[in-house]
C-alpha cells in the first residue's frame, strides 16, 4: 500500500469510518507490534501500547495534516507512547523481559521468535542503549528510515538524533564481537 | 596549513556522522555525494563505513517478529473505541454538541480555520439571539448537585471462550446480538468476561444463544456468582 492509500485510509478514519479503521489496524499491527518490542524491549507492554497508539490514531486522525508521510506519524505516536509506557511501568528489578505477563497470544510461535530475539547477541547489546538511542539505530537501520524524518518521530532537532547515534555506535562497537575495530574513528 | 587542516577534520567529522544514513541509501542526493568524495580518500571512514554495514546487517537480521492480531484483540480494541467514546460523550456534557464543528475545523486547511471559526461564532450568536428574544423562558427548573447521579445500567456477567478459529466478523455479530460487551480477559485459560444487559433477555437465553454457535463459542457459562449475578 502507498502512502498515498494510507492516506487516504487516515482521512477515512478521521470521518470516525470503522472499516477503515479495522483496515488500518490489520495494515499496521505487525509493524507497530514489530517496533514496539524493539523500543521498549518489554513483551509485557506491547499489546498495551499498541491499543494506546491505535486509540489516539483513531482520536486523533482529524488533526493529521498530511505534512509527513502518515507511517512517520503514526511511528511518531508509538515512540511517545512507548517511552511513556517505560517510565510508568519501569522494568522489574532483574530489568528482565522474560519477567512480565504474558502476552495475550502467548502460544503462538511468533512470540517465542519474539522472546528469542531478544535474548541473542545483538538483541543484548541493543538492551543495553537507552530506548532513545535504540529508537534512532532501530528506525535507521531496520526501517531505512532519513534522520530528517526520525527527527520528525521522536520529536528532537536533526542534531540530536546524530548525537544519539554517535553514543549509539560507540556502545554497539563495544558490546558486538567481530566488529573488528582496533580504535574509535570518528 | 592549520585551517586547511581544522577545515578537512570538520568534514571528517560531518561526514563520519552521516556514515549510518549513506549506508541505509536515505541521504540526500548533495550529501550523498559528499560522503561519497570523502570516504573515496578516508581510510577511517571507509572502516567505519563497514561497521555501519554490519550493524544493519544484524539489525535486519533481527526481523520482524510480530505476530499477526487475533481477532479478539481488534475486538477488544474496538470496545475501547465504544468505551472511550461514551466516556467522552458523558464528560463533555452540553459542548459534545460542538463536537462536529470541531472536527469540521480540525479538518480545515490551517489559514481557513479562523475565518471559519469566526463565521461559525456570528451564526451561534445570531441563533442565540434569535432563540433568546422568540422563547423566553417563563418556567425555569434547576440541577442541583445534590440531585442523584443516573444509575448505572445493571449487567449479567458470563464466562466465555472463544474458538480459535473464529474470526473477528463472527465474534462480534454474535455480541451485537445478545448486546454484550468484553470486559476482562482472557483469563490464564483463555477466558472472557462478556457482560450483557440484565433488563434485556434471561441469562438462559443468551447462553443458549452463546452455545447455539460452536464454530464461534466453545463454552459459556455463569461467571463467578451464578446466573443472577449482577455488577453494576
Amino acid at each position: 500500500m502507498t502512502s498515498t492509500d494510507e492516506l487516504t485510509l487516515l482521512r477515512r478514519v478521521a470521518t470516525k469510518d470503522r472499516k477503515a479503521f479495522e483496515a488500518l489496524y490489520h495494515l499496521y499491527y505487525r509493524r507497530l507490534f514489530g517496533y514496539l518490542l524493539k523500543l521498549t524491549r518489554r513483551v509485557d507492554l506491547v499489546e498495551e501500547v499498541l491499543n494506546d497508539v491505535m486509540l489516539a490514531i483513531w482520536k486523533g486522525a482529524a488533526s493529521f495534516d498530511g505534512r509527513s508521510r502518515p507511517s512517520t506519524w503514526i511511528f511518531g505516536i508509538a515512540y511517545h507512547k512507548g517511552l511513556k509506557a517505560l517510565a510508568r511501568r519501569p522494568a522489574e528489578v532483574d530489568g528482565d523481559a522474560e519477567g512480565g505477563p504474558e502476552p495475550v497470544d502467548r502460544d503462538e510461535p511468533e512470540s517465542l521468535a519474539a522472546r528469542r530475539e531478544l535474548a541473542g547477541v545483538l538483541g543484548r547489546a541493543l538492551g543495553s542503549l537507552s530506548p532513545e538511542q535504540r529508537a534512532v539505530v532501530e528506525l535507521t537501520y531496520y526501517y531505512g528510515l532519513a534522520y530528517p524524518e526520525i527527527a520528525e518521530i521522536v520529536g528532537c532537532p536533526v542534531n540530536t538524533v546524530k548525537t544519539r547515534m554517535f553514543h549509539a555506535r560507540r556502545r554497539l562497537r563495544e558490546l558486538l564481537p567481530g566488529m573488528g575495530v582496533s580504535g574509535y574513528a570518528g | 596549513m592549520r585551517e586547511q587542516e581544522a577545515h578537512g577534520e570538520r568534514v571528517h567529522q560531518r561526514v563520519w556522522e552521516l556514515l549510518p544514513w549513506y549506508v541505509n541509501g536515505s541521504l540526500a542526493e548533495r550529501e550523498r555525494e559528499r560522503v561519497e568524495t570523502h570516504l573515496a580518500a578516508c581510510l577511517r571512514c571507509q572502516e567505519e563505513e563497514r561497521i555501519c554495514r554490519r550493524t544493519a546487517g544484524e539489525v535486519a537480521k533481527g526481523g520482524e517478529v510480530a505476530p499477526a492480531p487475533h481477532p479478539v484483540q481488534l475486538q477488544r480494541m474496538l470496545a475501547r473505541i465504544e468505551e472511550s467514546e461514551r466516556e467522552e460523550k458523558e464528560s463533555a456534557g452540553p459542548w459534545r454538541l460542538l463536537a462536529p464543528l470541531r472536527s469540521l475545523v480540525q479538518a480545515t486547511p490551517r489559514p481557513l480555520r479562523g475565518a471559519l471559526v469566526a463565521q461559525a461564532a456570528v451564526i451561534l450568536l445570531l441563533v442565540g439571539f434569535l432563540g433568546w428574544s422568540s422563547l423566553r423562558p417563563t418556567n425555569q427548573t434547576f440541577v442541583t448537585k445534590s440531585d442523584p447521579a443516573p444509575a448505572p445500567v445493571p449487567t449479567v456477567r458470563l464466562r466465555v471462550m472463544f474458538s480459535p478459529r473464529a474470526t473477528e466478523k463472527e465474534i462480534r455479530e454474535l455480541l451485537q446480538g445478545i448486546r454484550g460487551k468484553i470486559t476482562a480477559g482472557p483469563s490464564p485459560s483463555g477466558a472472557y468476561v462478556v457482560e450483557v444487559p440484565a433488563a434485556g433477555d434471561p441469562t438462559d437465553v443468551v447462553l443458549a444463544r452463546l452455545r447455539s454457535e460452536p464454530q464461534v463459542v466453545m463454552f459459556a457459562q455463569p461467571a463467578a456468582g451464578g446466573p443472577g449475578e449482577a455488577a453494576q
